[in-house]
């Protein structure tokens, strides 16, 4: 039987088939599942309006529905474009969820190697080169060619789970933001740093000038900003019109510069690897030994977990504001 | 089971991150533990197996009963989840994967535990899980088919039926079971959707080789990017040439219609951007097709006890090494995804649409209305004979979805 529920039935089958929907598609779907479900009982009465309340509510209705099975379906800015992107995300990481990928474990490993890069790249630029991230297939356990390692980068960025940036550098996606906030958090807990504005985790934007200041903030949220006031909210240092104008810290690719990216950084996890600039491999290869390195799913989230309490505190990189 | 380390992990991590993190992290957190402390209190508990047997005056009767009932909720979540994430992979979920990922000890739930997932993926996602035919059934109808081609529909159903509720593969795919209506729709092109997808396509330009086969279609349903499009076409024309050969295809025959389609066993077939390969040989493609359950290749005269169809071809030669010979027939999941009816409509589609767009250019050329029309009713019927040739050279009535 057709009936006006469906509509939300087939636009979860729609978001199934895609990794994230900017919020402009996601509603030009809804409007298309509601054309769909007509064509097929023309007598049926659907609520359906462009505006954005009618849209909270729908998007409401369907976290109702998928209540109780871990699943959300969250929004978040685009930091790149600033665009309000939505992704169907997984909240637990369970033996269930390992089936969520068909990565194998060496393809996981490479991908988290990957993360950890980004996350320690210096100056707060959380992006690698493509040469820095093929180099990591030399650093895992299993072996893996750098023809295998290219397909997979771009498996990873079809995929959603990592972005080019136009430089050719990897950096978070949207998605990983949305799906892998806590592996993030919790394995990075100095690395991950949030926007003044808008609560969420930044990874490309500006920070104030001022060295004892520690406001950053999104390029989409720092441009709303702007408009209203002209200095930083916390130290009132003056801003700049336009983020790009200079005078304001960049974050993200715009902070990484040429060359620096010689240098691998490994997040030391145990205290006996005292030996901060160990050759690769070594820090990363220890952990990798346990049991967890088995686990078979982009929710890298439990893993790591155990680990925690062993890692020396900010060996990798210390990030103390310059 | 595993599921102890996890939670017991995660809950050690919430704590922690509450601890560090500032304000509305904390209250994330807290939610959390509080939906993982709900997770792992029935797994606290001895199992509960007398649960049924419970005397009526047994004061905490209601009280266990009630913690039951929630763990057989969070069970069918768990299976709900299990089904949507499998299908990722399109290997077919198999009972015992559910016993041992979602029911735990508590196996004797199952019937319950699966129809509870069955309300909840229909209502919240319009899908169900659907049981794959076991081979006997395949052949078993696929012998009714050919040797009382005279029964009336219902009556076969009703048989079909029958066999189902006896014989089971114990394994599922998902399916849509939103109307026909619907699911045709959502597969069509929708400009306004396309608008969308090309502005919300990442807009990097080095390496575009692929664009090809990321190029999006505007549809409600991203088929293209849940399936490699060139290998499934291969695999359905794997389908198509082993249903008109009478529903069994020796191994050296498809070979030799492989070749004349300029394909061989080492040729690569080329896989979607998305994919961890970018190409596969046609012949490991076969076996990720067996294994996906689309397929199945036998030894010659393996199937003979279970009552092959007559009719049947001798086979020639000897296909390997070991002086085996191998033939081709449809696997389960094909019958339950495609359909022999579906592969015979897409055969007809694909030569006839072709035709179509020839007479479009002359009407448009200059064609009456009227002569439009005519062809068209043509085209209709030229479908059918289609779908009605290969009904014949499959050797008997197509099946429907099973």
């Amino acid at each position: 039987m057709v009936s006006s529920t469906d509509v939300q039935k087939l636009f979860l089958q729609s978001l199934l088939s895609r990794p994230f929907v900017s919020a402009t598609l996601a509603q030009t779907i809804w409007a298309r599942c509601v054309a769909a479900v007509k064509a097929a009982d023309p007598t049926l009465q659907i609520q359906h309006s462009s505006n954005r309340l009618a849209w909270d509510d729908f998007v409401a209705r369907i976290n109702v529905d998928l209540n109780g099975l871990d699943l959300e379906f969250k929004n978040l800015h685009d930091e790149n474009t600033g665009r309000e992107m939505y992704c169907l995300v997984n909240l637990k990481g369970d033996d269930v969820a390992q089936l969520a990928t068909d990565y194998t474990p060496n393809e996981i490993a490479f991908f988290k190697a990957i993360l950890e890069q980004i996350m320690l790249a210096p100056h707060e630029s959380y992006c690698i080169s493509s040469l820095a991230a093929l180099r990591e297939v030399s650093n895992l356990k299993s072996s893996m060619t750098k023809t295998q390692g290219e397909l997979l980068l771009s498996s990873f960025v079809a995929k959603g789970w990592l972005h080019k940036t136009k430089r050719g550098r990897y950096t978070l996606s949207t998605r990983t933001e949305l799906e892998l906030l806590q592996y993030l958090k919790s394995t990075y807990p100095e690395e991950v740093l949030d926007c003044n504005v808008c609560d969420k985790i930044i990874t490309r934007g500006i920070a104030c000038p001022n060295a004892d200041c520690q406001n950053r903030m999104h390029f989409h949220c720092f441009a709303t900003y702007r408009r209203q006031k002209g200095t930083c909210p916390d130290c009132t240092t003056d801003w700049p019109r336009e983020a790009t104008d200079g005078g304001l810290i960049p974050i993200g690719e715009g902070a990484a510069r040429d060359g620096q990216d010689a240098k691998r950084r490994v997040r030391v996890r145990s205290v006996d690897t005292s030996d901060d600039d160990s050759d690769e491999g070594d820090a990363e290869g220890e952990d990798e030994d346990e049991p967890a390195a088995t686990q078979q799913s982009m929710d890298v989230d439990e893993d790591i977990k155990p680990k925690k309490e062993g890692k020396g505190k900010g060996k990798g990189k210390a990030r103390a504001r310059r | 089971m595993a599921r102890a380390g996890p939670s017991r992990a995660s809950q050690r991590y919430s704590q922690s991150q509450s601890q560090s993190q500032p304000g509305s992290q904390r209250r994330a957190s807290q939610s959390q533990r509080q939906r993982r402390a709900r997770h792992q209190e029935p797994e606290d508990e001895p199992e509960e197996e007398p649960e049924e047997e419970m005397e009526e005056d047994d004061p905490d009767a209601d009280l266990r009963r009630g913690d039951a009932d929630n763990d057989l909720a969070r069970k069918a979540n768990d299976l709900v989840r299990l089904a949507l994430f499998n299908e990722h992979k399109r290997t077919p979920l198999r009972r015992e994967e559910i016993t041992k990922k979602v029911l735990g000890s508590s196996s004797r739930a199952f019937t319950i535990v699966f129809e509870k997932a069955q309300e909840i993926l229909r209502s919240t996602f319009g899908m169900e899980m659907v049981e794959l035919r076991s081979r006997a059934e395949v052949n078993k109808t696929a012998n009714g088919a050919n040797d009382e081609d005279d029964l009336d529909e219902a009556r076969k159903a009703a048989g079909i039926k029958k066999r189902a509720a006896a014989i089971g593969s114990k394994t599922y795919i998902l399916r849509s079971n939103l109307d026909p209506i619907i699911i045709e729709e959502s597969l069509q092109t929708d400009e306004k959707i396309l608008e969308e997808e090309m502005a919300d396509a990442p807009s990097d330009d080095d390496d575009d080789d692929d664009a090809a086969s990321s190029r999006s279609y505007g549809s409600i349903i991203a088929w293209n990017s849940t399936d490699h499009l060139a290998p499934i076409g291969f695999g359905y024309v794997v389908l198509a040439l082993i249903l008109v050969s009478g529903r069994v295809l020796g191994d050296n025959e498809l070979k030799a219609y492989l070749k004349r389609l300029g394909a061989n066993l080492t040729s690569k077939l080329r896989f979607g951007m998305h994919a961890t390969q970018r190409n596969m040989t046609v012949d490991k493609y076969l076996e990720e097709l067996i294994r996906h359950g689309y397929i199945e290749r036998q030894r010659v005269g393996d199937n003979q006890k279970t009552g092959k169809g007559r009719g049947k071809r001798a086979r020639p030669g000897a296909d390997d090494d070991t002086g085996a010979q191998y033939e081709w027939r449809w696997g389960n999941r094909a019958y339950s995804e495609v359909g022999e009816r579906g592969i015979a409509q897409f055969v007809a589609e694909f030569m006839v649409g072709d035709e179509d767009a020839d007479e479009e250019e002359d009407a448009e050329a200059g064609g009456s209305r009227h002569a439009r029309r005519g062809r068209q009713a043509d085209d209709k019927s030229k479908f059918s004979k289609m779908v009605r040739g290969i009904e014949r050279a499959a050797g008997g009535e197509l099946a429907d979805l099973k």
